[in-house]
């Protein structure tokens, strides 16, 4: 039934699509990430020996070490292995066959491994970014930054967290229609496995916070190719970034911690033998952290000059979100007292993060109240502080290899190997991190620290190296067991009860043989061919049961698409200097519109192997995204599913409208962007910058008659009209030729004033703003073009319309963007 | 689906409003009231394209319901960033 070559083989985890495989991948990577990001933090714990640095490390050397150590672990490492876990055993828990969008699955993966080998890149193009895996403005900026370190590998960075990002968005779609839509018959939400529910929340938290670090990741990438100017001004450029960055960044301290609670959840059930205690008030308490999260994020800013009124406001929302962590760890701990507990391995680690949490979290609160902050900001307080809870996070991440090894192996591992792992780990930790709490006067970031803090540091540098023993036994452990471990039963885990220990060790490609279903209220697979013969309800029609046996597994254009991606952006990060020179250019051929005369610039001389591969990589990507749409690939919808609250749309609807939700974030970011300079320079002390307001009441017209024509060409496709779909589909492309030109006409008449994106923050704000959504619209007609060319090639959606719907869902979001961007840079 | 009567209907209407934003900037109305105005004319044909062109009035509501966390979450950051430096 499989069309993809064997696990041996090197093609098959290229062309994969299979959840359980593309988990593996996930798995794999995100071990390699650590191992790297462990290195760069064991370089600078060895720089840390002695005060002033022992020399292992040049100045800038260090400071690229700490911010890629943190970037890899945080985005590299910690989100990615959650996303091995959530891919494995996710569709397993809801007694799903796979996510509903394989081939994007697939895609988020080669993303995601495409970014890291970026961020490994920048390395050698004169240095990673050096500026804090915050990226604090302006030091993230060509002009603010030494010209030693504006480097191309600090833009390279950039990128690489945009396509990290961007893999993270696609995967958000995926799991929050797989989760909605995909859930066995009988399974309501309530009753889906912690794990799953852990991992829900993290993807509805993850679809709004990283949708504001994509807006602010791409206004940065431009700030440092383009030479525009949202972060390098003394306007606010810090406040906007730490504001963009924070409202992301709190949030994404949850998003990497509730995997680790799932975990911690469900080891917790199955080693004490128990329903964890208080389970329904659980969820309520994580439903409510994931709200709260996106409501605390000042909390990181109280040293910045925002007001006291919103800082008290922000002490108190702290304070509330750790109310629902307290009720969680309450809820472990009677789980505990009242359950009978094996202390397996996982069990051990799952313990221990418990433990690290409770540290962390105390800690926490500390830093939350505004007072105590001002002292404690910037020091090591704040660095022992987030190891604890973020490496808590880690330690429960580890319980989850060890609990679910068996599964994905098919292997036992040895305990008592395990058990030395944990000891050597907790102690490694503890002797890490616990000596940064009494070295707290230390400042982050910084290799200098007074005399009596000495002997602290060195304790850490050793906990480090312990720690990092503690891995290699672990990676030892999987090794030996792999290799000499007794076969896995289904189930090793005595009272384990999620439907993944239900089937082999490891499972079948196609997970189930029956289908599963909860209706009586506990697990079972159904033969529904047999139940239709026995004069059951027929509930699947022949021809569904058909396409089920037609699942396609294999393509090899995911792959593709993430290579063209990652050319392209690797040539679009060297472009700086030749933006640079043309604006060295103008200011010498007499500009002087440019506020502040010529900045510093980059680092790099102009380069043409750049613009070589942005070009390459265009080509590439043209190329794999026609196959990809082109391609027969068939992943059925499951015939009987849970579907609250989802219910009454397809898949693919819904996937577009999370797709747009995020879409909102992203522009409402920008715009947000340009509300939030306006008021830091004093809303009316702006100055419109086009030349007339008449083009953009032209491209309202135009646009508004461009939504008209779309969505006529849907009532064409569902009359099975071809000409009618085709002249309104062409109409459409061409009402948005007709807005690209008068937007072309705009901008040239601005230049032709002299009047360029790096001129001044006003200038960076309308050129910018306006050229995202010009970009939308471009994205656009390569689909409306693309979609003609299947009307005339194949009689494409005169039987099947849906798709002619999707598109204008999109086309006509970027109407709506449009509505708003008119009044806001043409008329107020 | 609506019919192609109403669609032009609400498109001659999103017309009719869009000019009325650059009215309120052509004549002598007072400028924070012809900023209100006019954002108030963007809400509302922002909601016609949704609710008519995009189909969201026959959609299951969980899509409108999380279409309007997106919006919100816009609206708070941009509001609170903005309360934060007054
Ligand atoms: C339980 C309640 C928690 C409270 C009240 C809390 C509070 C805070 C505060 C106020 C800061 C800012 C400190 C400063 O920069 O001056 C901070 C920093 C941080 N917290 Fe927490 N925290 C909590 C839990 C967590 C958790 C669960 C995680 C992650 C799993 C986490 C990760 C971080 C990180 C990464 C930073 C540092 C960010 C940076 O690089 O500046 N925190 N925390
Ligand atoms: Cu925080």
């Amino acid at each position: 039934m499989s069309d993809l070559p064997p696990k041996t083989s090197i093609k098959r985890w290229l062309v994969t699509t299979n959840h359980k495989d593309v988990g593996t991948l996930y798995l794999a990577t995100a071990l390699f990430f650590l191992v790297l990001g462990g290195m760069m933090a064991l370089l600078f714990r060895a720089q840390l020996w002695q005060s002033g640095g022992t020399g292992i490390l040049s100045g800038d050397g260090f400071n690229q070490a700490v911010t890629a150590h943190g970037l890899i672990m945080v985005f590299w490492f910690l989100s990615p292995i959650a996303s091995g876990f959530a891919n494995y055993f996710v569709p397993l828990q809801i007694g799903a066959k796979d996510l509903a969008f394989p081939r994007l699955n697939a895609l988020s993966y080669w993303f995601y491994l495409f970014s890291g080998i970026m961020i490994a890149l920048s390395f050698f193009q004169g240095g990673t970014f050096a500026g804090g895996w915050t990226m604090y403005a302006p030091l993230n900026v060509p002009t603010y930054t030494p010209a030693v370190e504006a480097t191309t590998g600090g833009t390279i960075t950039v990128f690489a967290l945009i396509l990290f990002v961007l893999s993270i968005t696609l995967g958000t779609i995926n799991f929050l229609v797989t989760i909605h839509r995909s859930r066995a018959e009988g399974l309501g939400l309530w009753n889906i496995p912690l794990f799953t529910w852990s991992w829900l929340l993290t993807v509805w938290m993850m679809l709004f916070a990283f949708a504001a670090l994509l807006a602010a990741l791409l206004l940065l990438g431009i700030d440092r190719v383009m030479m525009t100017q949202y972060f390098a001004t003394d306007q606010g450029s810090g406040l906007l970034w730490a504001h963009l960055f924070w409202f992301f960044g709190h949030p994404e301290v949850y998003i990497v911690f509730f995997p680790a609670l799932g975990i911690m959840f469900e080891t917790f059930q199955t080693f004490c033998g128990r329903r964890l205690v208080g389970r329904k008030w659980v969820i309520i308490a994580m439903v409510l952290v994931a709200v709260q999260s996106f409501l605390v994020w000042m909390h990181h800013m109280f040293l910045t000059t925002i007001n006291l009124e919103i800082k008290t406001l922000i002490m108190a929302t702290t304070i509330g979100i750790s109310l629902p962590f307290d009720l969680m760890v309450f809820a472990l701990i009677y789980t505990m007292v009242k359950g009978r507990v094996r202390f397996t391995t996982p069990f051990l680690f799952s313990l221990g993060a418990l433990v690290l949490f409770i540290l962390g979290g105390i800690t926490g609160v500390f830093l939350g109240a505004v007072v105590l902050d001002y002292e404690f900001r910037g020091t090591y307080w704040v660095v022992a502080h987030f190891h604890y809870v973020m490496v808590s996070g880690v330690t429960a991440l580890i319980a989850g290899l060890y609990y679910w090894w068996p599964k994905i192996s098919g292997k036992m591992y040895s305990e008592k190997l395990g058990k030395l792992n944990f000891a050597v780990y907790f102690f490694g930790f503890n002797l890490l991190y616990f000596p940064m709490f009494l070295a707290w006067e230390t400042p982050r970031r910084v290799f200098h620290f007074g005399e009596s803090m000495q002997i602290y540091h060195q304790m850490a540098t050793v906990g480090a190296f312990v720690l990092a023993t503690s891995f290699a036994i672990m990676f030892i452990t999987f090794g030996h067991s792999y290799l000499y471990g007794p076969k896995a039963p289904d189930n090793p885990w005595k009272y384990s009860r999620t439907a993944e220990w239900a089937i082999p060790s490891p499972p079948p490609l196609d997970n189930w043989s029956g289908r599963p279903s909860y209706a009586s209220g506990q697990l079972e697979f159904v033969d529904d061919a047999a139940k239709a013969t026995d004069g059951g309800v027929a509930t699947e029609t022949p021809a569904a049961q058909q396409e089920e046996e037609h699942a396609d597994h294999a393509s090899i254009w995911p792959f593709g698409i993430g290579l063209g991606t990652f050319v392209t952006f690797i040539g679009i990060s060297g472009l700086t200097p030749y933006v640079y020179d043309f604006m060295e250019s103008a200011v010498e051929a007499g500009n002087a519109e440019i506020a502040n005369g010529l900045p510093a610039g980059p680092d790099a001389e102009p380069n043409i192997m750049f613009p070589i591969l942005t070009v390459i990589g265009l080509m590439i990507l043209t190329y794999t995204l026609f196959k990809f749409g082109v391609e027969e690939f068939n992943a059925p919808e499951m015939a009987i599913a849970e579907r609250w609250p989802f219910g009454g749309i397809d898949n693919t609807k819904m996937g577009v409208w999370v797709f747009l939700a995020s879409d909102v974030v992203v522009f409402g970011a920008a715009i947000g962007a340009y509300v939030f300079m306006r008021i830091h320079m004093g809303w009316t002390e702006w100055e419109t910058i086009p030349f007339a307001s008449w083009p953009g009441l032209l491209n309202t017209y135009i646009l508004l008659t461009s939504s008209f024509t779309v969505i006529l060409a849907l009532v064409m496709a569902e009359r099975q009209n071809k000409k009618g779909l085709l002249a309104t589909l062409g109409a459409t492309m061409l009402l948005g030729f007709a807005f690209m030109g008068v937007k072309a006409y705009e901008y040239s008449v601005k230049f032709g004033d002299g009047d360029y994106w790096f001129s001044g923050l006003e200038y960076s704000l309308y050129y910018v703003t306006t050229g995202l959504h010009a970009l939308h619209v471009i994205l656009g007609l390569i689909v409306a073009g693309f979609m003609i060319y299947r009307v005339l090639s194949i009689d494409a959606y005169l039987e099947d319309h849906r798709p002619v719907e999707y598109f204008g869902l999109y086309w006509h979001f970027v109407d709506i963007v449009w509505v708003f961007l008119f009044p806001l840079f043409y008329l107020v | 689906m609506a019919s192609v009567r109403t669609y032009a209907i609400i498109y001659v209407v999103l017309l009719v409003l869009g000019t009325a934003k650059f009215v309120f900037f052509e004549f002598d109305f007072d400028y924070w009231t012809a900023i209100s105005g006019v954002m108030l004319l963007a809400v509302v044909k922002s909601l016609l394209i949704a609710g008519y062109f995009q189909h969201l009035i026959e959609e299951p509501r969980a899509i409108s319901y999380m279409m309007t966390v997106a919006v919100f979450m816009v609206f708070l950051l941009t509001v609170a960033a903005g309360f934060s430096i007054q």
